[in-house]
């Protein structure tokens, strides 16, 4: 009777298995062999996007993913970032550069159809300057309003000449019939109401987002990925080979780097100098060094910023810091601490990043290395080491000249460039004492000034003039570094701002920067690089600008090289899944788990019937 | 009686820690340096007057004890409040992320529990034996091995040498539904799975060993044995029983933290749960998400504890009337 039973048991299991494993392997055809005919391109980024609001962007992916959705009114050129046409193709200013008329194209449309005309372009830059929307708000200087004339024609009617039309606003085309119901007030308004309009636009999901971009908005998945699909629509021409576009979120750097190898993704963004340099010698792998975007700096501490600041008098004397830029070397801090993957930087606008309006400082005024003539100047300014300590002291003796200088952990290099500073400061008889931080500490000991000297880093827009207003004297407490003040200096950043011809501003921010470079409230130390590798099997890609160091995607208007993209290999690009092991295996695995715990159960109650 | 008294007391207990850890939560975050809205401002490049009115809409301009009344409020009311950075409301952040974690750490618990308290058992009774020694010192290696670490090297021989598994996330980002999409996930969950399971079966091994030595030593087990009850019988009626209690407490204590999510294990394979949320809250200072969280995983510490507290009491007499 048991015996029977036992059988039974045992051909039912054995049954339920087989017919798992049947139906799992018809059902499943594992995730590699799906049907689908999609060319997807995977792209792997350290970090998820803010939110799909364009008013609540920030850093990271979320402007790849504005510029795949949303079209920019003026985008940049490929060439060297300069405006060129996108949804406005024309810009022409009256005599007084006080109206700008505008071309808007009449071939686009939105995703769900809806075409776009001059009244969204008209709508999307009223809603920012009307109701001051952080951040874009900038791009729209002395309150003008907007005219649409036509279809295809919007006016911008400034209260001064202005050459601001003409710098991309980096801000998307919004559909009016989606963000109209945010422009809820008549006229001008008020501080109150703006405020409530502010925060309703920034509390809006957004979810789908709408726009008029290559590529269509398909999911979001927090934390994992983002999911685009080509718009078949898109006025811009046609996707040589990729259906489909996926941002994957990697909060390891070596797990993207690792989903790289395996071919999960095609193409990683931002990676880390020594993982940069182990993807070298792999045959399947492209490397592209490009312009991060970034320099790195060690600023001082002028005071200013209330009764906490603690600024070592010494900072204030320009021979100081003079005699500390002959003291560093800027080459040696590159090759140790970014692994040879930055550059020597000059300037406080960037080579690649700002093209036309960088200017490269003359060597005399990039202080070279040379110790020796550092520890001339601090010898005949009077900063003697009077006790033998091996730290010079202030003028006529007094306090010694040991500096706090802030490192900040989470600022790659900073820690590193810090240490390296240390040396080099001890040889020219200045003492350091660190104070390090993370980001969040740092920014409080920024604003109470309890520093003297830091290594952090700015990132410039492509437009000099937030860069160059970061050492103006109204900028203490705002994002000036260490309330640097220089009533000249201030005088030519409003020339600047004022300047309507191209050159003649160009002419003002080249004396801007030569005055920076000498004064040195910021010493430039390194342009970082932005670090991408990609599958070798894609072809197409051009940098941008187009420079040796241009960036491949991650950049300014770089979108559209995902539509030139084509792949040459026998072997079909992925699919969007990824590897793992077939349904059947898992099958299996579940089956044995059964039996194993079914045979032990069964083992136990055969024990059990035994005894009894 | 007794019994009664002792639930009631335990009870009492929880829901007084549970409030003193809600208020301290309050203040530790705000303890930390730095406040939110500058992080986020100085990559948005916003001016001081932006930044003020970030911080009024978000009612972090009002005086801490203030803040705590209404946070002490909305939290009775069940609103974890919105997240700083986009303005979703964390309890929707949490629900998302809940799933992803109850599978990786839930799963990994169950399996480092069973082949932890396996491998205790048999280690002990054979004590000093080749599986005892192999077993006891491999699974040691693993528990003292820097988690994240072991998680990298098994992506890069997994993932990046051989293929065979993805190197991070929770599912592929393509149409799969039905079988294939759990397919694609077990295969997603394998590496994360194995590096936790890997790492704390160690931990119930020790615990599950030692006690079960401190049993086999007892007098009630000699009197079984002289009473002739067979060897297996004698590890599986008599000895393991009474070893399994303070290995009890140490699995309700574990499956007290599953909630609260793998913090490192999920950061390294990109796993959108519980614990990443936390990491990348902590890193920008997201008090609303970081109260979320720890509210989330004290109320089921808590409420493991105190159903061990309980379960203990009924299987042990000794503790209820002490």
């Amino acid at each position: 009777m048991r015996g029977v039973r036992r059988t039974a048991a045992a051909a039912i299991a054995l049954g339920v298995i087989a017919a798992l494993v049947s139906s799992g392997t018809a059902l499943a055809q594992s995730p590699t062999e799906s049907p689908q005919e999609k060319v997807v391109f995977d792209v792997g980024v350290d970090s998820d996007i803010t939110g799909l609001n364009p008013f609540n962007l920030c850093c990271g992916p979320d402007y790849e993913y504005l510029e795949l959705v949303y079209d920019l009114a003026i985008g940049f050129s490929r060439e060297d970032l300069s405006p060129a046409p996108r949804i406005v193709t024309e810009w022409t200013p009256s005599e007084d550069s006080m109206t700008w008329t505008m071309k808007v194209r009449d071939d686009a449309t939105f995703h769900d159809g809806t075409p776009l005309t001059a009244e969204d372009v008209a709508f999307t830059f009223t809603l920012i300057s009307k109701y001051k929307m952080p951040f874009y708000k900038d791009y729209f200087p002395f309150d003008p309003t907007f005219e649409v004339l036509d279809p295809t024609t919007v006016v911008w009617k400034s209260t001064e000449p202005t050459f601001a039309p003409e710098i991309p606003a980096y801000a998307p085309v919004l559909p009016k019939h989606i963000w109209g119901r945010f422009d809820t007030v008549e006229g001008t308004p008020s501080a109150d109401e703006a405020k409530e309009v502010r925060k309703a636009v920034k509390e809006f999901e957004n979810n789908p987002p709408i726009g008029s971009g290559p590529f269509r908005f398909e999911e979001w998945k927090k934390g994992q990925f983002l999911r685009f699909s080509f718009n078949d629509d898109w006025w811009g021409g046609d996707s040589k080979t990729i259906d489909e576009v996926v941002i994957r979120v990697y909060d390891s750097d070596e797990a993207m780097v690792q989903a790289l190898r395996s071919g999960e993704i095609d193409f990683a963004e931002g990676v880390s100098p020594p993982l940069f340099n182990t993807l070298k010698n792999d045959p399947n792998i492209t490397t592209h060094i490009a312009d991060g975007g970034c320099w790195g700096n060690i600023a001082y501490n002028f005071g200013g910023q209330g009764e906490t600041a603690t600024n070592h008098p010494a900072i204030k004397d320009l021979r100081v810091r003079q005699a500390i830029a002959h003291a560093v070397n800027k080459q040696e801090i590159v090759d140790r601490v970014y692994q040879g993957t930055a550059v020597v930087g000059d300037s406080i606008l960037m080579p690649g990043k700002n093209g036309f309006w960088y200017t490269d400082i003359p060597t005399e005024l990039e202080y070279p290395y040379d110790p020796a003539k550092a520890n001339q100047i601090l010898d005949d300014a009077g900063y003697l080491d009077t006790d033998g300590d091996g730290v010079r002291e202030m003028p006529g003796g007094g306090e010694p000249l040991n500096f706090e200088v802030m490192t900040i952990t989470d600022v790659e290099g900073s820690v590193d460039t810090g240490r390296l500073l240390k040396g080099y400061l001890q040889e020219i008889g200045i003492g350091v004492k660190f104070i390090t931080v993370n980001t969040n500490k740092a920014y409080d000991l920024w604003y109470t000034g309890e520093w003297d000297i830091y290594v952090w880093d700015w990132c410039p827009d492509p437009d000099p003039d937030f860069m160059l207003s970061v050492f103006t004297t109204d900028q203490c407490l705002g994002w000036s570094d260490g309330c640097y003040s220089n009533p000249e200096y201030d005088k030519l950043y409003e020339a600047q701002q004022r300047a309507l011809d191209r050159n003649e501003r160009k002419a003002i921010i080249d004396q801007m920067q030569l005055m920076i470079a000498e004064q040195l409230p910021v010493m430039v130390l390194n342009y970082w690089s932005d670090l991408q590798a990609y599958r070798s099997e894609w072809t197409g890609f051009r940098p941008s600008p187009n420079v040796e160091n241009g960036l491949l995607l991650f950049g300014y208007t770089t979108v559209d090289t995902y539509l030139e993209l084509t792949f040459a290999s026998e072997q079909a690009p992925g699919t969007g899944a990824s590897p793992g092991l077939p349904a059947w295996v898992w099958i299996a695995v579940a089956g044995g788990v059964v039996v194993v715990i079914g045979g032990a159960i069964a083992a136990r109650r055969r024990r059990v019937e035994d005894e009894a | 009686m007794g019994s009664q008294r002792y639930l009631v007391r335990k009870v009492l207990h929880a829901i007084a820690t549970l409030l003193f850890v809600v208020a301290f939560n309050f203040y530790l975050f705000r303890i930390m340096p730095g406040d939110p809205i500058t992080i986020l401002a100085r990559s948005q490049h916003l001016s001081r007057a932006d930044i003020a009115e970030q911080i009024a809409n978000l009612g972090l301009d009002k005086p801490l004890p203030q803040q705590l009344l209404i946070y002490l409020g909305d939290t009775f009311r069940g609103e974890l409040g919105v997240d700083l950075r986009s303005g979703a409301p964390v309890s929707q952040l949490i629900a998302e992320r809940l799933w992803p974690t109850i599978l990786l750490v839930g799963i990994s618990t169950v399996l480092s529990i069973g082949f932890g308290l396996l491998i205790g058992i048999k280690g002990a009774w054979q004590r000093g034996g080749l599986f005892d020694t192999t077993s006891l010192y491999t699974s040691l290696v693993f528990y003292s091995m820097p988690e994240g670490w072991l998680g990298m090297i098994l992506i890069v021989l997994f993932a990046g040498l051989l293929g065979w598994f993805p190197a991070g996330q929770y599912e592929s980002p393509a149409d799969l539904t039905g079988f294939a999409h759990i397919v694609d996930v077990l295969n997603h969950l394998f590496l994360p799975c194995l590096t936790l399971t890997l790492g704390y079966i160690g931990e119930y091994a020790i615990v599950m060993r030692s006690s079960l030595l401190e049993v086999r030593g007892e007098d009630f087990i000699t009197t079984a044995r002289a009473k002739g009850v067979p060897d297996r019988d004698v590890r599986r009626r008599h000895a393991v029983p009474n070893a399994l209690l303070p290995t009890l407490t140490l699995v309700f204590y574990s499956f007290g933290f599953v909630l609260g999510g793998a913090v490192v294990i999920e950061s390294v394979f990109s796993w959108p749960g519980v614990g990443r949320l936390t990491y990348e809250a902590i890193g920008e200072l997201n008090y609303p998400i970081l109260q979320g969280v720890f509210l989330l995983s004290s109320v089921t510490v808590i409420l493991f504890n105190l159903a061990a507290d309980i379960l203990y009491g009924y299987l042990d007499p000794r503790i209820r009337e002490g």
